[in-house]
């Protein structure tokens, strides 16, 4: 019953902090960055609430529970290390006196400047629609995983709950997801903290899980095989080198120039501040993974095997509620449901602008549209996938975590060179990034499909052989195409340029009662 | 145990380091609309500049 108490509060609280930010008309561009004016706090907040999704607090432990330490290093570590790197990505491509607004729009001036119809951004923003739906079917597949055991209804009941909570977080565009997202954040620190204590209090002590975890052999689920003894202590685990490697290459190189990374480093108010949002969001994070790290290792201590019919991804909503005190499952359990809540609400919107903004309207230049109407779009826009990324989770096909480094390897594998040679090398060119991107993109699916250790790895070296080979035997790009991200003062032709292409949306676009409502994050 | 948790708190201290070198180029460029404000940490310019 506290459990569903305390469900209630964070449902009434959602609701009320999207029912006051849609009191708040937004531009086109505070709907898809929050208008470049982000502040520090607002920005710690919803990236760490953003990064923090239920791969991290469900996905995670699970492989702590099964696999031992090595998780750290394939997960952890990975996705730490991404975080490290994103400041490269903010120090390049927030140059520019008018940044892009959406990460397409980004490759649609680096590589195609003078295309008014630009078939890179169409293929980009496809991409993306299909990674970040992948990614908001995890979201409810944890969620219902949660909400199940909060209200004892069946998991394929539960995950359509997910539908009230993504409606009220996603009307409201990109100010609406920062608000909600910092708040998810503290419910977030304060639920896993709580949680960890629990556990660390029911376990006896660190030494004990140490133990417990350096003996054991007890199989994952009961009746299936028992794991090596001290197989679960050692950093490689039971994964062997060569796959780990594969898991922590995807989750940090894959998810350094995942889209929404690069877009979050789009809304700060400057360079400085995307850098420092990262350095706040590590120190939090670091905060968030201690007691997650002490749950996932702790259950194998408490409950040696799941019951058959249970993933892993089910042994912290199952060790919150047998061990931990009534109030701190209950704060766990919703820190759970934040988790879920605060990753999907922001893919989705990069789900349906990239479709709506960055294919539909690219594909017809032609269609005139004013701002409440396009902002309105893109609101039933995101219902309608959040629908079908519910339909979709009824029978769950991955474990979370793993999905989460299937997709950020594949989002690698076909981003990472346009991304990184983009921002970093003058002479990259729109051939280079056509052979990258296809190159990357069948080369990994190829990889996978195959069955190779390290499809990410093997898809960007090839990429890389196949762009060298195209760059250097086309034109080099038009100085328009690089100026803005290698030097602080532009030409007027590149001024023009980036003007012509943010306007070309921008004319399919009228503004009507657009305002803007807040001067500072 | 001991080796999985030092890459991760390597790579916490990796991220912090490179944080402040960026903040210490952007101020080096002296770009403003890029962050700078003669203070390191500084994220926002003094209202009287």
């Amino acid at each position: 019953m506290l459990y569903l108490i305390v469900l209630g509060f964070y449902m009434c609280f959602i609701v009320w902090t999207s029912i006051k930010s849609l009191k708040q008309a937004e531009s086109m561009t505070d709907f898809t960055t929050g208008g470049h004016r982000m502040g520090l706090l607002l920005g710690i907040g919803t990236t760490t609430a953003t990064w923090v999704s239920v791969a991290s607090v469900m996905g995670v432990p699970g492989y702590l529970y099964s696999n031992g330490v090595s998780a750290i290093i394939g997960w952890v570590a990975g996705w730490f290390l991404a975080t490290a790197l994103i400041p490269l990505v903010a120090y390049k491509i927030r140059r520019p006196e008018t940044p892009a607004r959406t990460f397409p729009e980004y490759i649609h001036h680096r590589f195609e400047p003078f295309r008014k119809v630009s078939h890179l951004r169409t293929i980009v923003g496809t991409l993306m629609f299909i990674g970040y739906f992948l990614f908001v079917h995890l979201q409810v597949v944890g969620f219902g995983i949660v909400f199940a055991t909060i209200t004892g209804i069946d998991y394929q009941f539960a995950i359509f709950a997910f539908l009230i909570f993504l409606l009220f977080t996603s009307i409201g565009g990109f100010w609406s997801v920062a608000a909600t997202d910092t708040l998810n954040t503290i419910l977030i620190v304060v639920g896993v903290i709580l949680g960890g204590g629990a556990v660390l209090a029911a376990t006896g002590g660190w030494q004990n899980i140490i133990d417990t975890i350096s003996t054991t052999t007890s199989p994952t689920i009961v009746g299936g095989e028992a794991i090596p003894e001290g197989s679960m202590i050692t950093p490689v685990g039971t994964f062997g080198l060569g796959a780990l490697f594969a898991i922590f290459i995807s989750n940090s190189l894959g998810a350094t120039v995942s889209p929404h990374w690069v877009t979050r480093m789009l809304a700060p108010k400057n360079i400085k501040v995307a850098v420092l949002q990262i350095m706040g969001s590590i120190l939090i994070l670091t905060a968030i993974f201690i007691p997650l790290i002490i749950m996932g290792l702790g259950a194998k201590t408490l409950i040696p095997s799941l019951p058959a019919g249970k993933t892993t991804d089910y042994i912290i909503p199952v060790i919150v509620q047998e061990y931990a005190p009534p109030l701190v499952g209950a704060m766990t359990l919703v820190a759970l449901c934040a988790a879920a809540v605060s990753s999907a609400n922001s893919m989705l919107l990069h789900c349906a602008t990239s479709l709506y903004y960055d294919v539909y309207l690219n594909i017809f230049p032609k269609k005139k549209i004013n701002e409440k109407k396009f902002n309105m779009n893109l609101r039933i826009g995101m219902f309608v996938i959040a629908i079908f990324a519910v339909v979709s989770a009824i029978t769950p096909p991955w474990f979370l975590a793993m999905g989460f480094t299937y997709v950020y390897g594949g989002f690698g594998a076909v981003f990472f060179l346009v991304v990184v040679l983009g921002l970093y090398w003058k002479r990259m060119n729109r051939a280079g990034a056509y052979v990258s991107m296809l190159t990357g993109f069948f080369t990994y699916i190829l990889a996978q499909v195959i069955g190779l250790t390290n499809p990410f790895l093997i898809a960007v070296s090839a990429s890389l052989v196949g762009v060298l080979l195209v760059v250097f035997f086309t034109k080099k790009p038009p100085v328009e195409a690089y100026e803005p991200y290698f030097k602080a003062d532009v030409s007027e032709s590149t001024k023009q340029t980036i003007k012509d292409i943010q306007n070309k949306t921008d004319n399919n676009i009228t503004s009507v009662n657009s305002k803007d409502t807040r001067k500072n994050a | 145990m001991l080796i999985a948790l030092m890459i991760w708190v390597a790579i916490i201290v990796f991220s912090l380091t490179l944080g402040t070198f960026l903040c210490f180029r952007i101020e080096k460029h002296g770009v403003k609309r890029w962050g700078a404000t003669g203070s390191l940490f500084r994220y926002e310019p003094k209202r009287e500049e």
